[in-house]
């Protein structure tokens, strides 16, 4: 039992650990809380749903197809809310409005498409479950977990190892001196939306996998991902993979021992603890308001 | 006649909520996606008191919004001291958890099912003065001490620092009164409307009085009002389009943000110095402009 809520809470934690680093990625590279990333989650798990009851595909070509439509509604937000601010200068007041605002603007979207239904996802699996032993293994969690692994691996050598990887960094770091340097501040910046929507259109997809259910609501697990941030430390890529980590475990325990129903409320004791203890989060890096 | 007087009475409750806003966000830079909870804290504390309690309706109305401010002290204690954006994540969370709260203590509040049997006693007289005590409180908070300070740290927090204003302080004073504001407004709906439901309170109607306040005007009160007003009433007037009207609501706050940056109205007051600016501005013409 123990070794199933290990699991469990890992594959939860690693989806959760996709929506803290598309959301970091944001606010490390324009400093702000990016509030569409839930409702790009729901758009982009919608055309996961579509694509695969459309086409019957298997799990892997669903993902590409979704992550791809995920990048592009990223780039296109980006185009028509973010721009012109960035271009401006504007105080971090504009990007909030314009995030919820273009946010509003999905989950619109979706309810004209869908309405208030409940969608059944598709399973992908044949079989569900795998018994090792004596224990029951969900088939997809494992996926989820495996998949979620490889991507952030991938992720983090883009960030390290590549040129453009390396051009986010320091335009997170400084957006005028990479600037001057000669990095394409604005391409790069359509870069991480890009990744950040990709990266939301995976943790959509597989919450709606791991939920068996979609409806248009699914965006407010988006929460799971901010907590994750605070937890991690806003700005961070790898705090936010150990907060959503830990976040994941703790909460499957805790779903285990008192239901389901007051997890959110623990969730949030959970992230008061932490500001109260250590508010810089776990990596430690304190973003500054800049004077 | 009556559906435009339950408009208007509802619109009057947006404008508190509203002003409310205005004192985290507008003055002190701060947002809030949790405030529509403290209005469901207003709403259903007050209600619990008068329908399961018997309390008569003022003592409760106190006692609920007086609840509200002590919960907002331990929301907002931790995240004072931080970066701006951690109370809008902790704001987020805390509405969350609220959520499951108030869906799943059933036996006080209802649970999903809502929360019914508020007496009648709220009209629209009584909305419409305590309205308007709340704009007139909120201006006077504007032109005080704290009120100028919360300006100065929504521009530079290090520099407001410097000057030796007390940063945490002031912003919790601030993040309290809009606490205060808005559940009022959370209890004179729910005594108005006669039933709540969770879902009523998301982040999501925190975050439309956040795009009202800044749709009216960066820091305008003037504006907020008038953007409240409009905003509420659009989507009513937007009927036919049914379901597009939330898309035509989205494209018209973005493109006032891309377009208008500064909002509808900028920093403008209504004051009965600015009215004459304006009029003495539009005799003498040319001349107004070029000496600006």
């Amino acid at each position: 039992m123990a070794i199933q809520l290990l699991l469990n809470g890992l594959a939860v934690g690693s989806v959760y650990a996709l929506i803290a680093t598309g959301f970091a990625l944001i606010f490390s590279i324009l400093k702000f809380s990016n509030f569409s990333h839930g409702a790009l989650m729901t758009l982009s798990a919608f055309v996961g749903y579509f694509v695969s009851a459309g086409t019957g595909w298997s799990l892997i070509p669903v993902l590409i197809v979704s992550m791809l439509v995920g990048g592009l509604i990223g780039l296109f937000g980006e185009f028509v809310a973010f721009r012109r601010i960035t271009k401006r200068n504007s105080a971090t007041f504009y990007y909030f409005v314009s995030s919820i605002t273009l946010g509003t603007f999905y989950e619109s979207i979706v309810t004209i498409i869908v309405g208030a239904g409940y969608f059944v996802y598709p399973m992908f699996f044949s079989k569900p479950a795998i018994w090792i032993g004596n224990f029951v293994i969900q088939t997809s969690s494992v996926v989820m977990l495996g998949i979620s692994a490889i991507v952030l691996i991938i992720l983090v050598f883009v960030l390290q190892k590549t040129k453009m990887g390396r051009a986010l960094r320091a335009v997170s770091y400084d957006r005028d001196t990479a600037y001057l340097m000669g990095i394409d501040v604005f391409k790069t910046i359509s870069i991480a939306f890009f990744i950040s929507g990709a990266l939301g259109a995976l943790a959509g997809v597989f919450l709606g996998i791991y939920n068996y259910t979609l409806t248009a609501q699914l965006g407010n697990l988006v929460v799971k991902g901010f907590i994750a941030s605070v937890i991690g430390g806003l700005g961070s890529i790898s705090g936010a993979v150990f907060g959503a980590v830990l976040l994941g475990l703790l909460e499957t325990i805790l779903i285990f021992f008192i239901g389901s129903g007051y997890a959110p409320v623990a969730t949030f004791l959970i992230m008061i603890l932490f500001l109260f203890i250590r508010p810089q989060g776990i990596a430690g890096k304190s973003v500054q308001e800049k004077a | 006649m009556q559906f435009y007087l339950s408009v208007l009475t509802l619109t009057l409750i947006t404008i508190i909520g509203v002003a409310g806003v205005y004192v985290l966000t507008s003055l002190a830079g701060m947002f809030s996606l949790g405030q529509a909870a403290f209005m469901a804290i207003g709403a259903y504390a007050s209600g619990i008191l008068v329908v399961k309690l018997n309390w008569p309706f003022l003592p409760a109305a106190i006692l609920a919004v007086l609840i509200s401010v002590i919960i907002g002290f331990f929301v907002g204690l931790p995240t004072v001291k931080l970066r701006r954006d951690y109370i809008s994540l902790v704001t987020l969370g805390f509405g969350e958890a609220l959520t499951a709260i108030l869906n799943q203590m059933t036996g006080l509040t209802g649970g999903a099912a809502g929360f019914s049997g508020f007496p009648k006693v709220i009209s629209f007289p009584i909305v419409l003065v305590a309205a308007i005590i709340c704009v007139i409180l909120v201006a006077f908070f504007k032109k005080s001490k704290y009120g100028r300070q919360c300006i100065a740290l929504k521009g530079d927090e290090l520099a407001a620092k410097a000057m030796g204003i007390n940063v945490p302080k002031v912003k919790m004073i601030a993040f309290l009164f809009s606490v205060a504001l808005v559940s009022l407004s959370g209890v004179l709906y729910a005594f108005y409307v006669t039933y709540v439901d969770p879902t009523l309170f998301g982040w999501k109607l925190s975050g439309e009085w956040v795009i009202m306040n800044f749709f009216g005007g960066v820091s305008s009160l003037t504006g907020s009002i008038l953007s409240a007003i409009i905003l509420t009433a659009l989507p009513e007037m937007l009927r036919f389009l049914s379901d597009f009207r939330m898309v035509f609501y989205a494209v018209v706050v973005l493109l006032v943000l891309n377009f208008k940056p500064a909002g509808l109205l900028g920093t403008w007051e209504l004051t009965p110095k600015n009215v004459k600016k304006l009029f003495q501005k539009k005799k003498e013409g040319t001349h107004a402009s070029s000496g600006k």
